[in-house]
């Protein structure tokens, strides 16, 4: 199958080796990628999306069209463009007055948009479409004796009628199954379902709350765990699951906050025998541990 | 509290839709919610009531609801549907439409370049990992130009135009 790969702008821009692993990876599970050239910020919730209805969902429009005219569904990775993306054509495609509208603001860009094109997120690609088998049989190095931990993204939970895919969206399992599929025993905790919290203005409000937010978690997988890795796959949980733990460390005179952080692709990538200097190499917290085991 | 001022229609300018008036303020939008441990709190229940109320002033000085995360949490778990996630936009849309101190200015960053940060300018970093140049807006001024010419119909822009104008 092909699908066009929605970048988003923190992936490529800060964290390539996420984009260099899922451009890896993808292919040799039989997922070829298209290029959404001339995309546009997904729009983000805290810009457009909080302004009014028309640049929201014509900026939505704008990144749909490009993927519709190829004929080809997203896929994407950040759980932020993601539900954006998901709920801008949710509202496009239920309500035949915005999507006139839409068209009447594209139509002057010599663009159109029916609905046509699906948005899927990366781990339900992996979990429906490739499956854990092909997985299984792909790998060459195994994540064995290793435990890992599961963050799932919000965006891609809820809401369920809209963003979701699993069977039951308060009991997810897409990445704990293609985790274990890597050979990694993925352990649960009491805090699991709780959000990274890096997303949207709570952190840049509240930096002191927003820090004891995840430190609940951190605690709970160090207590609860033994937690050698966390896997996600949503930039925004990747970076700030990852810049946290130095953070806290600094806040607290300790090194106990020292769990690397790997979006699931990259530790795909890593299994099927891929540089870890391209696709795993930009972190704050050293993932030697787990690397040098492979 | 005052009533007598406020405005009882006022939901129907923020938030068209009488899922609002299901609300039974049971708190269930707060249970998770990361951003109702900040200070101060985002307490979605509250921005219920004050848009139901009319509270017109307390709520166009309101900046909680910029601190949701847009987990939506909420939006699966109320369950009178009244879809907060919706309601936290929509009261950010109403007031980015009355105070332009409340428009973000990531949608002039978007404006200019198409993204809220520099996208495809870390082309060494990308080499170095064996990543193709990005085809990005930024890199295409034809298309780019009329991305900003649709904006240009858009209220936001249009009615903020000053914020857009190249110096």
């Amino acid at each position: 199958m092909e699908l066009c790969l929605f970048l988003g702008c923190n992936t490529p821009a800060i964290r390539p080796d996420v984009e260099r692993a899922i451009r890896a990876t993808m292919p040799e599970l039989g997922v070829d990628l298209a290029e959404v050239e001339g995309y546009v910020c997904c729009p983000a919730f805290g810009s457009f999306p909080s302004t009014d209805d028309d640049s929201h969902l014509a900026s939505s429009g704008w990144n749909l069209s490009i993927a519709e005219a190829k004929g080809l569904d997203i896929m994407v990775q950040c759980g932020s463009c993601y539900s954006s993306l998901r709920m801008g054509l949710d509202h496009l495609a239920h309500d035949d007055l915005k999507l006139a509208r839409v068209n009447e603001l594209l139509e002057l860009t010599g663009r159109k948009l029916e609905c046509k094109t699906a948005v899927r997120h990366v781990s339900e690609i992996l979990y429906n479409e490739v499956g854990v088998e092909k997985i299984s049989r792909t790998i060459k190095k195994s994540l064995e004796g290793l435990h890992g931990v599961i963050q799932y993204p919000c965006h891609t939970l809820f809401p369920s009628e809209i963003v979701g895919f699993e069977e039951s969206p308060r009991q997810p399992k897409a990445l704990r199954v293609l985790t274990e599929a890597l050979g990694a025993t993925v352990e649960s905790y009491s805090r699991e379902l709780q959000c990274c919290g890096g997303a949207g203005g709570f952190s840049s409000s509240s930096p002191a709350e927003a820090t004891a937010f995840t430190k609940t978690k951190l605690d709970a997988i160090i207590e609860e765990t033994k937690a050698d890795f966390i896997v996600v796959s949503c930039i925004t949980c990747l970076m700030y699951l990852d810049n946290i733990q130095k953070k806290l460390n600094e806040a607290e005179n300790t090194d106990k906050y020292n769990i690397p952080v790997f979006d699931y692709n990259q530790l795909l990538a890593l299994c099927m025998g891929f540089d870890p200097k391209q696709v795993a190499s930009i972190c704050t917290i050293p993932r030697n541990l787990v690397i040098d085991r492979l | 509290m005052d009533f007598s001022e406020s405005d009882k229609d006022l939901w129907k300018q923020i938030y068209n839709t009488k899922d609002l008036l299901y609300c039974l303020n049971c708190s269930t939008c707060l249970s998770g919610c990361p951003a109702s441990h900040g200070d101060p709190p985002l307490l979605v229940r509250n921005l219920a009531r004050m848009v139901v109320f009319g509270l017109e002033d307390d709520l166009l000085d309101d900046d909680t609801p910029w601190a949701c995360v847009s987990c939506s949490r909420c939006e699966e778990m109320c369950p009178m549907d009244v879809k907060p996630f919706e309601m936290i936009l929509a009261i950010r849309k109403w007031q980015s439409a009355n105070d332009e101190t409340r428009v973000p200015p990531s949608i002039v960053e978007i404006y200019k370049r198409g993204y809220t940060q520099s996208v495809g300018t870390n082309t060494k970093l990308r080499k170095s990992l064996g990543l193709p140049e990005l085809q990005t807006i930024t890199k295409m001024p034809q298309m780019l130009k009329l991305y900003q010419q649709m904006l240009m119909k858009t209220p936001v822009v249009s009615e903020n135009d000053y914020m857009f104008n190249e110096e």
